[in-house]
């Protein structure tokens, strides 16, 4: 039987929106308060949503153990009590909005989902990042 | 369109497998496999699909489903030891996603029996970190 498992993680780090291909004014008119030259910080929620079947002895639908050992060293270890422009490659070329922040998740992860969880084994379908309550971005390998 | 409804219910467990050794029992569900049982407050989300009723502008009335949620659901599983007085526990590991599955076996003839809703899904989450979804065979 197939089911969905969703597993969360948090980590805090810094940021700030401003993209060298815009003005300042572009920038600040963009991006607002999140252009602030000294950057400032949110509590990340990173779901991490994955499709499985659920093992006959077991009863589960992924070895969670391993999924934590994953998010910690792919993501929560590189990322928390950072500044994501500074200390992520990604970001020194890209913008760290919630967006490319969940689509980096999505890519660190994929890169070596299949050694660590098998390439028969559970997929990961969804990431979502919240940033805050009222801002949450999620990228889902479906739609 | 999809409705869902919440409902809570307090429940203990012990995740070990008489199939499985000392060892793999605890890789396999680390400290949820304590043999003495560990509780939790399970949330249960159910969804339920259908195109609202044209004169009562509903898709299902929700006092209805809270009734069935309250008969099928909590008086079963609310203060138990699931691994005792639950089945199918007696059998199977009481993870998380077999309790998704079960809830999901219980509900799913009773949501409407004339077949203009039917159940989309049953989410349960067992902590804030962790939940399970199941939407039938797919």
């Amino acid at each position: 039987m197939t089911v969905r498992l969703a597993r969360r993680y948090e980590f805090s780090a810094s940021h700030r929106l401003h993209s060298p291909a815009l003005t300042d004014d572009e920038n600040r008119a963009l991006y607002g308060k999140c252009n602030n030259p000294h950057g400032h910080g949110h509590n990340y929620e990173v779901e991490l949503m994955v499709r499985g079947s659920v093992d006959a002895v077991t009863g589960r639908a992924i070895d969670l153990a391993a999924l934590d050992r994953l998010a910690e060293e792919q993501i929560l270890a590189p990322f928390r009590w950072r500044n994501l422009n500074e200390e992520v490659p990604a970001f020194r070329s890209e913008v760290p909005t919630t967006e490319n922040l969940a689509a980096e998740v999505d890519r660190r992860l994929r890169a070596i989902w299949n050694d660590r969880l098998g390439p028969l084994g559970p997929r990961l379908e969804r990431v979502s990042i919240q940033e805050t309550e009222r801002n949450i971005c999620q990228l889902s390998d479906y739609a | 369109m999809i409705i869902s409804k919440k409902v809570e219910f307090s429940a203990s467990h012990v995740c070990r497998s008489t199939e499985l050794s000392e060892e793999e029992n605890i890789r396999t569900y680390g400290a949820a496999a304590n043999p003495l049982g560990h509780g939790h407050n399970y949330v249960v989300e159910v969804a339920v699909t259908g195109e609202p009723d044209p004169v009562t502008g509903m898709i299902l009335d929700l006092k209805r489903l809270k009734e069935i949620l309250e008969e099928k659901v909590l008086s079963v599983y609310d203060h138990r030891l699931l691994n005792l007085e639950v089945e199918p526990f007696d059998r199977i590991v009481p993870t998380v996603e077999n309790i998704a599955i079960d809830i999901w076996n219980r509900l799913e003839r009773q949501i409407d029996p004339t077949g203009r809703t039917r159940l989309y899904s049953v989410r349960v989450h067992e902590t804030n970190e962790l939940y399970v979804e199941y939407r039938g065979e797919e």
